[in-house]
């Protein structure tokens, strides 16, 4: 199915919208995100934690001039907190105020399960957004399976049944992204029905392009510094490898500090802001001599 | 077999099944996307022309990695064939497993393990040789990539066991009776609402784990196997026994495994020794039995059952154990070898108070145990 409103759409536009709204991606996002616009399909993103998956739905909300209506998955999530729920303290005052009114009992129960007592959750209001939206479904990972084959009747119909009203048909398609950090397997279904995407860690290049554009007042040489530590750091075994969410964090800590280059006793005090753990904050600070020194910091440091 | 295609369309569909042929997850719709996807771009490149067919075509990272080769490996071999201007043949590539020497050695361990049927229920995927792969015979780097399993599999054991109650009880719901008795004092007026909360109806889990010398090999895995799984799921209590029994839930809910191992190491005593099993399953019953076993617990057994004990100790505690517990799994490393027949008197003295009986060797083998949870 292609998409109307899209048709005149090429490559590069989506390349230069993403650019314009300061988020650093190479081909292959750019080609999947290209692609899941043009055939609205769902993408599915996944890599590891902090890469910048949940970003990438909201830098495609930006792009798109539109809204993002974000589904965050958990472990007993179910249709309820998904779809749609019934305000039943409303119901019940609303009977009351209207108890003594003359009309007759089938009226009276259509005015209770009208719109105003009709309590949206995400995926319904994606299906009735007066726009196509961007629906982010985050994590999808960490909600049981019985979920997501319930996601997958959603995702293929893109229409919802209110026993008490009746079906509700998508206005627009939303443009779905997916993500998740890889804790299970997602099923075989739900991958055929998606675009798949795989972000990994950035490499050199990309993270100081990163930093440089999210902290544009950083000295360049600085922000080199800062992403091959980040670098080396995560060649270590660490229970939790920082991601670029933790680079941009820490850069951002280390400007307000007013530094412009790293050394061991600002590494040291600053750690908290990269590691989350006190098993890699304990492992990285025993070896963050040899790990200056890859860096080529200590070096310089003797030399003062 | 790659033969000379004279449109793109064909082609295409000819790439699609080759990529099937090689093991990746595409079906019709694919196809039909892929030349859709075409539509949208054009070609002037070779380079923007894979990443099209990369980004529609796969379906997980494993797939996108084997992706630059099987592309390279299908357009040289179509350029063959256009060379010729013959239909040339070729096999198609079956999906690669790791078949080093070892994982061949192992072959002869391995029994048990054609069974196709075997259900997808880790969650974590790893290579197919090492979810094969005897747990006596894993070498030190694997270790991690088993662990990796092993707990995304106690992860799923844990939501597994959450589904069944969640199944058995509806939604978040209004509590009509509760909400009109307990409105009766503002006069029937239903000023607040009560709502029913599922409830908590899970199974409990003791596991008990043979540490004695004929268990060597296995008991290390099991401990960290039982560590993951005193992880993510907290009603499990867990047993070590060998001439005595011990209990070491307090220790395995360390977070971590090096700590709660050392802890065990030095707490330890009569481990890698012989093995009393009727004694020790004896001293449960005496002093934990009456609080720990109810109709909703699973008793679960990691032995190979070679018992120095007294057997009749060992019947009669097995029946009681079997009586007061909702079932009683006995995982039995040995059950792996073709050959094996539970023929060891503990074994035979065990057998009929035994619900499941299976082996427990690899992480196929673990995988199944989430069937008879």
């Amino acid at each position: 199915m292609v998409n109307d409103n899209n048709q005149k759409l090429v490559l590069e536009d989506v390349c230069s919208m993403l650019s314009k709204t300061g988020y650093i991606a190479d081909e292959s996002v750019c080609m999947s995100l290209f692609l899941s616009l043009q055939l609205n399909k769902p993408l599915l993103v996944e890599g590891p934690a902090g890469v910048g998956k949940t970003e990438i739905a909201k830098v495609m909300a930006t792009a798109m001039q539109t809204d993002l209506i974000r589904l965050q998955c958990y472990e007993g999530l179910d249709s309820t907190h998904a779809l749609y729920e019934w305000n039943y303290q409303r119901q019940l005052l609303h009977l009351k105020m209207i108890e003594r009114d003359n009309q007759s009992v089938e009226e009276k129960e259509k005015t209770i399960f009208g719109d105003d007592f009709l309590m949206k959750r995400p995926l319904l209001q994606a299906i009735r957004h007066h726009q196509k939206p961007v629906l982010l479904i985050d994590e999808v990972d960490r909600s049981d399976e019985e979920f997501e084959s319930f996601l997958l009747e959603v995702l293929s119909e893109w229409q919802i049944t209110i026993p008490e009203t009746g079906t509700v048909k998508a206005t627009h398609i939303p443009q779905v992204i997916l993500t998740s950090n890889r804790t299970r397997e997602l099923s075989d279904a739900l991958r055929r029905r998606c675009l798949y995407l795989y972000i990994d860690y950035p490499d050199f290049e990309k993270e100081c392009m990163i930093v440089k554009s999210k902290i544009p007042s950083i000295d360049t040489k600085f922000s080199e510094e800062i992403c091959r530590f980040m670098q080396n750091l995560r060649n270590m075994q660490l229970e939790k490898s920082p991601g670029i969410a933790e680079t941009l964090d820490w850069a951002m800590a280390l400007t307000l500090l007013h530094m412009d280059h790293l050394d061991k006793t600002i590494v040291e005090k600053t750690l908290g802001v990269v590691l989350k753990d006190w098993r890699d904050t304990r492992q990285v600070q025993s070896s963050l001599g040899d790990l200056l020194e890859k860096t080529g910091v200590h070096s310089k440091l003797d030399n003062t | 077999m790659i033969s000379r295609q004279l449109s793109l369309s064909k082609n295409m569909i000819q790439f699609c099944r080759f990529l099937r042929n090689s093991g990746f997850m595409l079906n019709v719709e694919d196809e039909i996307t892929v030349l859709n996807s075409l539509l949208f771009n054009t070609f002037i490149d070779r380079k923007l022309f894979k990443l099209t067919l990369k980004a529609v075509l796969c379906k997980s990272n494993k797939e996108l990695n084997e992706f630059e080769n099987l592309f390279n490996q299908y357009w040289s071999e179509l350029g063959k064939a256009i060379e010729s201007k013959v239909k040339t043949t070729s096999k198609p590539v079956l999906r690669q497993t790791a078949k080093d020497d070892s994982f061949k050695s192992l072959k002869s361990w391995l029994s048990g393990n054609k069974n196709e049927e075997i259900e997808q229920t880790a969650s974590y995927s790893i290579g197919e040789s090492l979810s094969q792969k005897d747990f006596s015979q894993v070498a030190v780097d694997e270790l991690k990539e088993i662990m990796l399993c092993i707990k995304a599999l106690s992860r799923k054991l844990a939501t597994n066991l959450n589904r069944r109650y969640k199944n058995s009880n509806k939604d978040k719901f209004p509590d009509l009776r509760k909400t009109l008795r307990n409105n009766m004092r503002h006069g029937g007026e239903l000023l607040k609402i009560f709502f029913k909360t599922p409830k908590l109806n899970r199974v409990k889990l003791v596991i008990f784990c043979d540490v004695s010398k004929s268990m060597d090999l296995y008991a290390s895995f099991f401990l960290q196997f039982m560590h993951a799984f005193q992880q993510t799921y907290s009603r499990v209590e867990t047993f070590a026994f060998g001439t005595t029994l011990q209990h070491i839930t307090s220790y395995l809910k360390q977070n971590d495994i090096s700590t709660a191992l050392s802890l065990l190491s030095t707490k330890s005593q009569g481990w890698s020794g012989g093995t009393r099993i009727g004694a020790s399953l004896h001293s449960f019953l005496e002093e934990y039995a009456n609080h720990m076993l109810d109709k909703r617990t699973i008793v679960i057994i990691l032995s190979d059952g070679w018992d120095t004990g007294a057997i009749p100790l060992l019947k009669k505690s097995m029946e009681l154990i079997h009586h007061k517990s909702r079932k009683v799994i006995w995982l039995n490393p040995l059950a792996g070898y073709k050959l094996y027949r539970p023929d060891v008197a503990g074994m035979q003295a065990a057998l009929p108070y035994i619900d499941v009986f299976s082996s427990v060797h690899n992480i196929d083998s673990l995988k199944k145990l989430v069937k008879w949870l």
